[in-house]
Order: structure tokens, then C-alpha cells, then sequence
């Protein structure tokens, strides 16, 4: 489902992203570990097409990104570390906005308040204005939003900074539940630990390159950390 | 997809206190100028009726005189002022409504209220055309600046274009969405403006309602202009500050700096005489005459003429009143000099025009304020034609009495009286308006710079939001 061949991407001189090779399927939840700056968010960046590869390519659903950037997209959520809203409406009218553009019109105001309520958004905080609104309660209306689009590939930067403990365990289920479904998942992460739970391959960048990538079936989670640390080092 | 985009831009803008502020404010200055404007005008017309009544009234009560000592006595010729006016006063206060007409003289025109006027006043008279020229343009930077800039730093735009929505749907629909802004502006001022035009008197002019929707037009185009602009400025800049910075360096630039500066180059290429030059200048040439020839031959040349004519060797012996045909000659020798010196006048006032038209390719605002003129009926083009018009009725006017006199008087000079009865049939001034299409044929400079100028802008626009960047 996303697919990313020798992709390489130079800032200047700055190898920002070194030949990535990456394959993941409908239902794989990969998570992209490593420290700021590793090439995580220029992974993401590519697949949307934000930026152009400077060698390599990135796919989605076996379609070249760069060269259908529309077709592309409807086949991507993308939830960024800071999901960003409209101030002066409310959460209801973010999400319709929001579902409406990205090609659902078919949801009744019913449907879109359970998307926001599904994804932990309080009732009462629904018909508020977003300037109202915690980092928190937006990173759950951009959970709500990616949810509505049913797409079958998610691209998610860091999803759950910001949230609490229970809304982030909320968000680990939903996960789950969409790779059950048959959702590919990129996920970039610095929590090991949920990489762990919610994973089903863990992936360790350091400087622009993929140094270890494997299944976290292969591995528990004090292995994993003992192995992130030591390609920090390294 | 683009309706839906629009729903929101306006949404949005509609909930935000500085739309919401900036738009009440300026709503209320443009339906303050029609309504200045529109009382201002019925003033106007209702002064100007009674004006003309009781300038033939008073001209038919004059008395008995000799026809000579009435055509000094003179009348007055009132331009009327077009419906139109009251939204666009164009240069009336400059070049004056009202001309004194009388023998021997074409005189300069009359009520000329910038005379009078205070500094505050050179800023411009406040009325529904400068609020449009101006100020809208204004709103439409303050509502669209951060269209593209603004999401862009906010990080919406990056998850607005994450969904696959097409770049040009999101410019079309941000146009959209500011023009149902300006169209909740508009709408009303447009029905009040609607509504004064139907109310006011329609005489005056023709073509009254093809001069509305022309001007509606150019003024669609002209603020079209400032909203594709906005957005292929808002798309591109790094910034929406340095957006709002360069769009307002824009705005200073079109509205007050490119005015001033046509206005002073147009001054300085097409100079045009003080009152005081241009009198002197007349008065000498009238002296000196034409090739050598001043007016004691001119007027020989013609006695010769005259007496050959009617095969007598003397004036004495001339069937006709001789006074009286002398006076319609000096007219004759006089008017060379006046058509002279006023077309050369008024051809450099209308090249100043032309120039300023111009610079409407540069500056937008001069191409709409010179057709939003001229559409009025209040442009010096108009002031022309109906001064033209007033200069042909003097020498009409003239003429009659004069040839009154040369035919009736015999051998009586001053003492030869006439009454009513001649006043009565002496001829009426009626005006005879231009149509829409004479208004637009002096016009070909402004409005191919106002087709251009939202074509070009669109295409930026268009060019900037295809290559958005997240």
C-alpha cells in the first residue's frame, strides 16, 4: 500500500533522507523511531508529495506519488504531530469542512458528530470554536477527520503528543481496529513503548537512514529500546 | 468542491471581528456618500430647474432696451447634472456648471466650488466612487492577505492539500469567498443606489441605464483586479506579513501615489495656462489679429464686401442698419480667437485626460476613475460638450439680436427700442446629452486597461495556487 524505492531527499548538502526501501502492507502498522531531525517527517513530506524526492520514488497504492499527487491523496490520511484548525469554526464544522474537501459529502450531522465523539471529543466541546479548543481536543478532531476519510493508507507524524494517557490508549485501539480493517499505517514515533503495543514493524532512523527495521513480534520492548539507544550511539 | 470552499472563506470572514468591523465601517461610509450625494444631487437638479425658469422669466422682463444693450445684459446657461452624478462627481467642482452668456465674450465658467474649497476638500470629496476606488480595495487586502499566507503559516493549508483537494479549487473558491464578502457590502448599497436612481429625475441624459451597468461593470473589473492580485500575492509571499506589507505598498502605490504623480506628469507634459495667461493671451492675439489682420481691417474688408453687395459707395446710404451688422461682425472677428484659444485650451486639457487614462495600465485606479467620469457625465469630456453647446446658443443668441437690429432699426442707432415681444422669440438654450456610447469612445485607454488588469491578475493568480506550496 505505501511504498517507498531508494527514496533519497538532499536539503542542500543535508542528506536528509538516505535511499529509504520500505514496503507496508494493508493492515502493517510501521513505526518510524528516532530522534528529531532522522528523516521522519521528510518520509511523510514525500508521500504527500510536499516535497520532491531527489532521488528515488515514493508510492501509494502502486501509483508514483510525484506523478499523481491528487490520485494519491485519496488514498492518504495524514494526522501531523499539530493538527491545525480553523479558529473561527466550530469542531463540527472542521470536520465537515474537512471530509467535505477531501471528497465525503454523503455524512449526516449525526455521522460526523460520532466520528468526533469516537474519537474522544467530549459532547459538549463539538459545537464549540476551535480557538476554545487544547492541543488535545484538536489532535482528536485530525483523528476524527483522518477516520472520516476512510482512507486506506495513514501517514501519521507523531499523532499523540499532546494527548492523555487515556486518550492516546483510545487512539492505540482505534489503530488496531483500522489495521484490522485492512489500513496500512506510517506512524512516526518517539514513544518505543507504543510503537511497541500498537506496531507491527518497528523501524530505527538515524541520520536519514533506515538502520534496523523489523517486526515487533521478533523483539520485546526492553530489546527495543536497548536496540534504539545503540543506534543513537552508533 | 469550489462553492463548498467559498462557504467557508465567507463563513470564517464573517465570524471574524476585524471583517466584521472593517466592513461596517466601510458599508457605512459608502451609504453615506450615496446619501450625501444623492441630497447633494436633488439640491442640484432642484436649483438648477428653478435656475432655468427663472433665468427666461427674467431675461423676458428685462424691459425695452435696444437688442445691442440685451445681448449684454446677457443670460445665464446651466449644465445639467446627470443622474449619474450623485455617485461620481468627477471634475464639476473644478470646471463649474454654469456659463454667463453674453456679446462681444465667452466667458469662463461659474461656480466652481473647489475654488472655494479648504485643503481637506483637495483629499477629494467623499463620495460612493472614491469609497469604491479606494476603500474597497483596501477591505479586499485586509480580508484576502492571508488567504494562502495564512493558512499557509497556521498549518491548515498543509492538511487542506493533504486531502487531494485541487489547488485551483482552492483559489477559485477563496475568490468566491471574498467576493460573497464584498457582495454582502454591496448588495445594499447597490439597491439604495438603485432606488435614488429611479427616484431622480430622468431628463437629463440618455442612456441612462446602459451608463448604470457599464459602470457597474468597471467597477466589477476594477475590484476583481485587487482580489486576484491579493491572492497571487497572499499564494506566493513567504509570509502572510510580508504579504499584508506588500500588498498595502501596492495600494499606496495605485491609490494615492500614482494619482498624484499622473496628475503632476500630465501638468508638466500638456501644460495648460493660469485664468490670468490664457485672458492675457487672448486679449493680445485679439489686438494684434490674425496675419496682421486686426479688427479695423476686418472690418474694412467686409464694409467693402457689404457695400458692393448692395451697389452703394457709402454706409449712409445702406438699406439696413449699419450699427447692427457692425456689432455681428466684431462677433465674427472675436469668435476666430475664442474657437482659438478655448480648442487649443481644451484639447490639452482632454491630453491630460488621455495621459492619465494611460497610466491606468500602471495604476488601475485611473483607468476606472477616468471611465467612472466619464460614465457619470461629470468628466471634462461632458463639461466640453455642453460647453460647446452653450458657446453656439451665445452666438445664436447673438446673432438674433443683433440681426434684429440690422434689419429693423433703420436709421435709428441706440434709440431703436424692442420689448417682450422679441425677448420671447430669441432662441431657448436646450441641452443635448451624449449617450453611453460617446461617453465609452473617449474611453478606449481606460477600459482596455481595466479588461487587463483582472485578466492579468487572474492569470497570476491562477499560475501562484498551481504552484502552492504546503
Amino acid at each position: 500500500m505505501l511504498e517507498a524505492r531508494g527514496l533519497t531527499k538532499f536539503y542542500g548538502s543535508l542528506k536528509a533522507l538516505d535511499s529509504l526501501d520500505l514496503l507496508i502492507e494493508p493492515g502493517q502498522v510501521f513505526c518510524l523511531l528516532g530522534a528529531n531531525g532522522a528523516g521522519k517527517t521528510t518520509t511523510i513530506n514525500l508521500f504527500l508529495d510536499f516535497i520532491e524526492a531527489s532521488a528515488g520514488e515514493a508510492r501509494v497504492h502502486g501509483l508514483q506519488v510525484a506523478e499523481h499527487p491528487l490520485e494519491t491523496k485519496k488514498h492518504l490520511a495524514y494526522i501531523p504531530e499539530r493538527v491545525m484548525l480553523y479558529r473561527n469554526l466550530t469542531g463540527l464544522e472542521n470536520l465537515e469542512y474537512f471530509t467535505a474537501l477531501a471528497g465525503h459529502e454523503e455524512y449526516s450531522q449525526d455521522q460526523l458528530r460520532g466520528f468526533l465523539t469516537e474519537a474522544g471529543l467530549s459532547e459538549e466541546a463539538i459545537d464549540r470554536r476551535i480557538s476554545a479548543y487544547s492541543k488535545g481536543m484538536r489532535q482528536k478532531v485530525g483523528i476524527a477527520i483522518a477516520v472520516a476519510k476512510k482512507a486506506k493508507a495513514l501517514l501519521l507524524d507523531e499523532p499523540t503528543s499532546g494527548l492523555d494517557p487515556k486518550a492516546s490508549t483510545e487512539f492505540s485501539e482505534l489503530l488496531k481496529r483500522l489495521s484490522g480493517e485492512g489500513v496500512a499505517v506510517l506512524m512516526a514515533t518517539h514513544d518505543l513503548f507504543r510503537a511497541k503495543e500498537t506496531g507491527t514493524h518497528v523501524g530505527i532512523m538515524n541520520r536519514g537512514r533506515l538502520v534496523a527495521h523489523l517486526t515487533t513480534e521478533e523483539i520485546g520492548h526492553a530489546d527495543l529500546e536497548r536496540l534504539y539507544l545503540e543506534h543513537m550511539r552508533g | 468542491m469550489v462553492m463548498r470552499i467559498a462557504r467557508k472563506e465567507l463563513l470564517e470572514m464573517t465570524r471574524d471581528g476585524r471583517f466584521r468591523v472593517a466592513g461596517g465601517v466601510v458599508l457605512l461610509l459608502l451609504l453615506t456618500a450615496l446619501g450625501l450625494g444623492w441630497s447633494r444631487h436633488a439640491d442640484v437638479t432642484a436649483a438648477h430647474e428653478t435656475a432655468v425658469a427663472q433665468e427666461r422669466e427674467i431675461w423676458e422682463a428685462q424691459g425695452e432696451k435696444s437688442p445691442h444693450s440685451a445681448s449684454h445684459y446677457g443670460v445665464y446657461a446651466f449644465k445639467p447634472t446627470g443622474r449619474l452624478a450623485f455617485f461620481d462627481t468627477g471634475t464639476e467642482a473644478y470646471t463649474g456648471v454654469t456659463v454667463w452668456l453674453e456679446s462681444h465674450k465667452q466667458n469662463q465658467f461659474l461656480y466652481r466650488p473647489a475654488r472655494d474649497g479648504n485643503t481637506l476638500q483637495r483629499f477629494g470629496e467623499l463620495t460612493a466612487a472614491t469609497v469604491l476606488q479606494l476603500l474597497m480595495p483596501l477591505l479586499i487586502i485586509l480580508l484576502a492577505f492571508s488567504a494562502f499566507a495564512g493558512e499557509r503559516e497556521s498549518g491548515t493549508l498543509r492538511q487542506v492539500l493533504s486531502l487531494g483537494v485541487r489547488r485551483r479549487d482552492l483559489a477559485i473558491g477563496k475568490a468566491l469567498g471574498v467576493a460573497g464578502a464584498l457582495a454582502l457590502l454591496l448588495v445594499p448599497a447597490v439597491l439604495l443606489g438603485a432606488a435614488a436612481l429611479t427616484a431622480a429625475t430622468a431628463d437629463s441624459e440618455s442612456g441612462g441605464l446602459m451608463r448604470t451597468l457599464l459602470l457597474a461593470g468597471a467597477y466589477l473589473l476594477y475590484l476583481g483586479a485587487f482580489v486576484g492580485v491579493t491572492l497571487a500575492v497572499s499564494a506566493r509571499a513567504p509570509s502572510a506579513r510580508f504579504a499584508l506589507v506588500g500588498l498595502l505598498g501596492f495600494w499606496v502605490f495605485v491609490c494615492l501615489a500614482a494619482p498624484r504623480a499622473a496628475t503632476d506628469l500630465a501638468k508638466a507634459y500638456y501644460p495648460t495656462p493660469s485664468a490670468q495667461e490664457f485672458a492675457a493671451a487672448l486679449a493680445d492675439e485679439k489686438e494684434a489679429g490674425i496675419d496682421g489682420v486686426d479688427y479695423e481691417d476686418f472690418l474694412e474688408a467686409r464694409k467693402q464686401e457689404l457695400l458692393a453687395e448692395y451697389g452703394v459707395d457709402d454706409v449712409e446710404a445702406l438699406p439696413i442698419n449699419y450699427g447692427g451688422w457692425r456689432f455681428e461682425v466684431s462677433e465674427e472677428y472675436g469668435n476666430q480667437f475664442f474657437d482659438l484659444h478655448y480648442s487649443r485650451l481644451w484639447d490639452q486639457f482632454e491630453a491630460q485626460d488621455r495621459f492619465r487614462q494611460r497610466v491606468g495600465f500602471a495604476a488601475p485606479l485611473l483607468a476606472v476613475r477616468s471611465l467612472s467620469m466619464s460614465l457619470a457625465g461629470s468628466d471634462f469630456a461632458h463639461f466640453r460638450w455642453f460647453a460647446e453647446q452653450a458657446e453656439q446658443y451665445r452666438r445664436r443668441l447673438v446673432a438674433f439680436l443683433n440681426n434684429d437690429m440690422r434689419d429693423n432699426a433703420g436709421a435709428a442707432a441706440f434709440s431703436y427700442r424692442q420689448d417682450r415681444r422679441l425677448w420671447r422669440q430669441a432662441p431657448v438654450f436646450a441641452y443635448d446629452a451624449p449617450d453611453a456610447l460617446w461617453a465609452l469612445s473617449g474611453q478606449s485607454e481606460a477600459v482596455a486597461a481595466l479588461v487587463l488588469w483582472p485578466v492579468l491578475s487572474a492569470f497570476l493568480a491562477w499560475g501562484a495556487a498551481a504552484r502552492l506550496k504546503p
